[in-house]
């Protein structure tokens, strides 16, 4: 059997697992809150794309906005729907918040609570029913590569991943913004006494994860298709990826990410009822070795 | 503990809450005393009437119990969804009637969370605590076989609506089990001899990694293989899969000329979005074994490919067609589908057809129930379908027309998204190996239920 698509996809579907970890990472590292909302606002996200896409509920606006090319009104969902879950983010936070200091299972519970209360409301406003993220045209359909064809869209998902990661490197290495961030989850009192605001910071990182979160949801929907459980599926990977990764290290998570997209993509092509377990003998695997993950010493997010 | 806060319970019209209200202010003024005094002897007379009309037996006027054992979340929370509609439909016609054998029917209804564990708990509770009559509803083979376990355990009537398991009828069935959908190996009759002949002989299997995809493939293997085509391999999927990236590109690299995919739930929807993105819908020959109607609802038509099976469309031009989709518009003007498919025709007709058994057995004796059931015979043209059905008492399944059909792109109708081909007799398509497997507890081993009420 040819090798080579296989390792191809691998790759690709490793950038994706990778994106749906990044806000997650970023929840968990900071705030040392794990997140089990991430998977609502992964699909939250994709549905309020949906709806900018196609505002059919504008009326006679939403009818002449739909005249807009496809192109144009799918950035500007890639751009807004995440605007809209950070603000989402916002509000989980400041209930996330009364949580701090307390015991993990407070923050786990709570996270818990909002994801089953995000996913009702989904199910109310929507539907039960499969719903559909359109994308443009110049990145859907096949691309032949020998005798094999791929799927375009997947590689434009994993160049869109890697934009997405490069940015989010260069906020927390390249501005001071990113430095405060860092700086939080490494001592806090300190950053505290330094006179920056905690609580606002938080606020903030609670927004840029929940953002991603959201930004995973509209570049994967359109490969895992849209159902209001569909988060479910993203906040499995995404917890695996960052404990494998080491917690809070923003490359671990890209690694990891990477590692577990070959493992199932090259299990699948030789062996696909093990591509699933796969992940999970790896997790097992790297832990046995070392506990905290693969760079949980050398957290990116650690001065 | 989640699914025991969903428990919906609608017992009755809210004449509680209003009596409840007149009852407060009762206790403040005495005119109202009496007027809840005086309404509660014309209700009460009024319900009496309704009995004596209906003919029903008069010393038990407690309402018929129906447990309705849909998913609601999970997988198959959306078929669950029409599912649970097409049963309350089919209560809500006989209710308007004025009920069965005198007394109402109600319903009470679980989540049975796509989960088999949950089902079997789901089901313990509704027969031991709400002491249920009849349970109906499923979705997932797992979750169907959980129920009727329990169900047998105790006698309870139990309808499978929709699952499509050939083991459902086959080595799972029970004396207390009565399966409404056409079955994997039906489907795979319907399509397997037809698309050998049209497309090619180098087949490819896409097998979900669990019972039903099992059973299914291995009845479409064995009439394949039967007919000359040879199997290139057959690639499983786990449950709960959601790239397919893997799977379609070994899938080409077998050069099949045919792959039939028996995936289901979730993961078909994922391997289906994925199958368009790539545009091998056209490349390849697929047979989908069965395609659910609140699945592919709402999707554009690009992302159904290949031939598939049901059991029902909307769009048949047959007689009662129009009355009944317009029934369902009327009755599920809050459901974001607007027409009704495959999925909510089961559950309609299973209930119906259990309503319907009851009041010619004049008893809700689980026997008598049974007895009847398995000498149910219905007319196409009741059915609204192209041949007679009729139940068959061996496997306990009821045998139904199979359809062949494919997305309609020659209509512009977003809602017409199928283009029926074929039209398949039941007795063409029976499941003779279901007839082998199948061996029903005598009745001597099942329970009598309710314990109270005694075979007439």
């Amino acid at each position: 059997m040819n090798l080579l698509p296989h390792l191809i996809n691998g790759i690709a579907l490793g950038v994706l697992f990778g994106v749906i970890a990044l806000g997650f990472m970023l929840i968990v590292g900071v705030m040392e809150v794990i997140n089990l909302a991430h998977g609502s606002l992964f699909a939250l996200g994709a549905y309020i794309a949906m709806e900018i896409i196609n505002p059919g509920w504008l009326g006679r606006f939403g009818e002449s906005f739909v005249a807009i090319p496809l192109p144009i009104r799918y950035a500007l969902a890639l751009l807004l729907a995440p605007i809209v879950i950070g603000v989402v983010g916002m509000g989980l936070e400041r209930a996330v918040r009364r949580t701090y200091g307390k015991k993990a299972e407070y923050g786990l519970l709570l996270t818990f609570g909002a994801s089953l209360v995000l996913e009702e409301g989904i199910r109310i406003v929507w539907g039960k029913g499969e719903q559909h993220l359109p994308v443009p045209e110049s990145v859907d359909g096949p691309i032949l590569a020998g005798e094999v064809i791929y799927s375009k869209y997947r590689f434009f998902a994993a160049a869109l991943g890697i934009v997405l990661m490069g940015l989010v490197w260069l906020f927390l290495e390249k501005t001071p913004y990113g430095a405060r961030v860092k700086a939080d989850a490494h001592d806090s009192e300190m950053v505290r006494a330094l006179g920056i605001n905690i609580g606002r910071l938080r606020l903030f990182v609670f927004a840029f994860g929940a953002a991603l979160a959201a930004a995973a949801g509209i570049i994967l929907t359109p490969i895992w298709g849209l159902r209001p459980h569909v988060g479910v599926d993203a906040v499995i990977p995404a917890f695996l990826i960052i404990v494998l990764g080491g917690v809070g290290s923003f490359w671990g998570a890209v690694i990891a990410g990477l590692l577990v997209g070959l493992t199932v993509g090259i299990t699948g092509g030789f062996a696909p009822d093990w591509a699933n377990m796969s992940m999970y003998l790896l997790l097992i695997f790297v832990l046995s070795f070392r506990a905290r993950g693969l760079l949980g010493k050398k957290s990116a997010l650690e001065a | 503990m989640i699914s025991e806060r969903r428990m919906e319970r609608r017992r009755g019209n809210d004449s509680n809450g209003a009596g409840s209200r007149a009852n407060a202010l009762g206790l403040r003024r005495g005119f109202w005393r009496a007027a809840l005094a005086l309404s509660t002897v014309l209700v009460l007379g009024s319900a009496c009437k309704k009995g004596d009309q209906a003919g029903g037996d008069k010393s038990d006027k407690k309402p018929i119990l129906i447990g309705i054992t849909a998913d609601a979340s999970g997988q198959y929370a959306a078929s669950g969804d029409s599912d649970k509609r097409g049963v309350i439909m089919a209560i809500n016609e006989f209710n308007a009637r004025g009920g069965l054998l005198g007394r109402q029917i109600k319903w009470i209804h679980a989540d049975t969370e796509s989960t088999p564990a949950t089902g079997s708990r789901v089901a313990e509770r509704m027969i031991t605590q709400d002491k249920v009559d009849f349970l109906i509803g499923a979705m997932s083979s797992g979750v169907a076989n959980a129920i009727s376990q329990v169900a047998q355990k105790y006698g309870v009537v139990y309808l499978n609506t929709n699952s499509s398991s050939p083991s459902e009828s086959g080595e799972n069935c029970h004396r207390t089990k009565f399966v409404w959908d056409g079955n994997g190996n039906n489907f795979a009759q319907a399509a397997v001899k037809g698309a050998i002949g049209k497309f090619g002989k180098k087949w490819l299997l896409i097998t979900n990694d669990y019972g039903w995809g099992h059973d299914t493939s291995n009845a479409t293997r064995k009439l394949a293989t039967e007919n000359g085509a040879t199997i290139v391999d057959e690639l499983l999927v786990p449950q709960g899969t959601r790239d397919f990236g893997a799977t379609l590109l070994k899938a080409q690299q077998k050069h099949a000329e045919v792959i039939a995919a028996a995936v289901g739930g979730d993961d078909l929807k994922a391997m289906r979005t994925q199958v368009s993105q790539m545009k091998l819908g056209s490349k390849y020959a697929w047979i989908n074994n069965q395609q659910d109607w609140p699945d592919v609802y709402g999707l554009p038509k690009t992302d159904i490919f290949g031939v598939f099976g049901t059991t029902w469309y909307y769009g048949f031009d047959l007689p009662g067609v129009k009355e009944f989709n317009a029934r369902y518009q009327k009755e599920n003007a809050d459901s974001k589908i607007k027409t009704p498919g495959n999925v909510f025709y089961n559950g309609y007709w299973a209930t119906r057809s259990l309503l319907e058994t009851i009041e010619k057995a004049k008893t809700t004796n689980n026997h008598a129930v049974i007895k009847e059931l398995e000498q149910l015979r219905i007319p196409a043209t009741v059915r609204m379908q192209h041949h007679d059905a009729f139940m068959n008492p061996k496997t306990h399944q009821l045998q139904q027309t199979i359809y062949l059909a494919t997305a309609n792109m020659d209509s512009k109708d977003p809602e017409d998204l199928f283009k029926v081909l074929t039209n398949t007799a039941p007795d063409q398509v029976v499941d003779k190996e279901a007839d082998a497997k199948c061996k029903l507890e005598p009745f001597e081993a099942t329970p009598v239920y309710p314990a109270a009420v005694a075979a007439q």
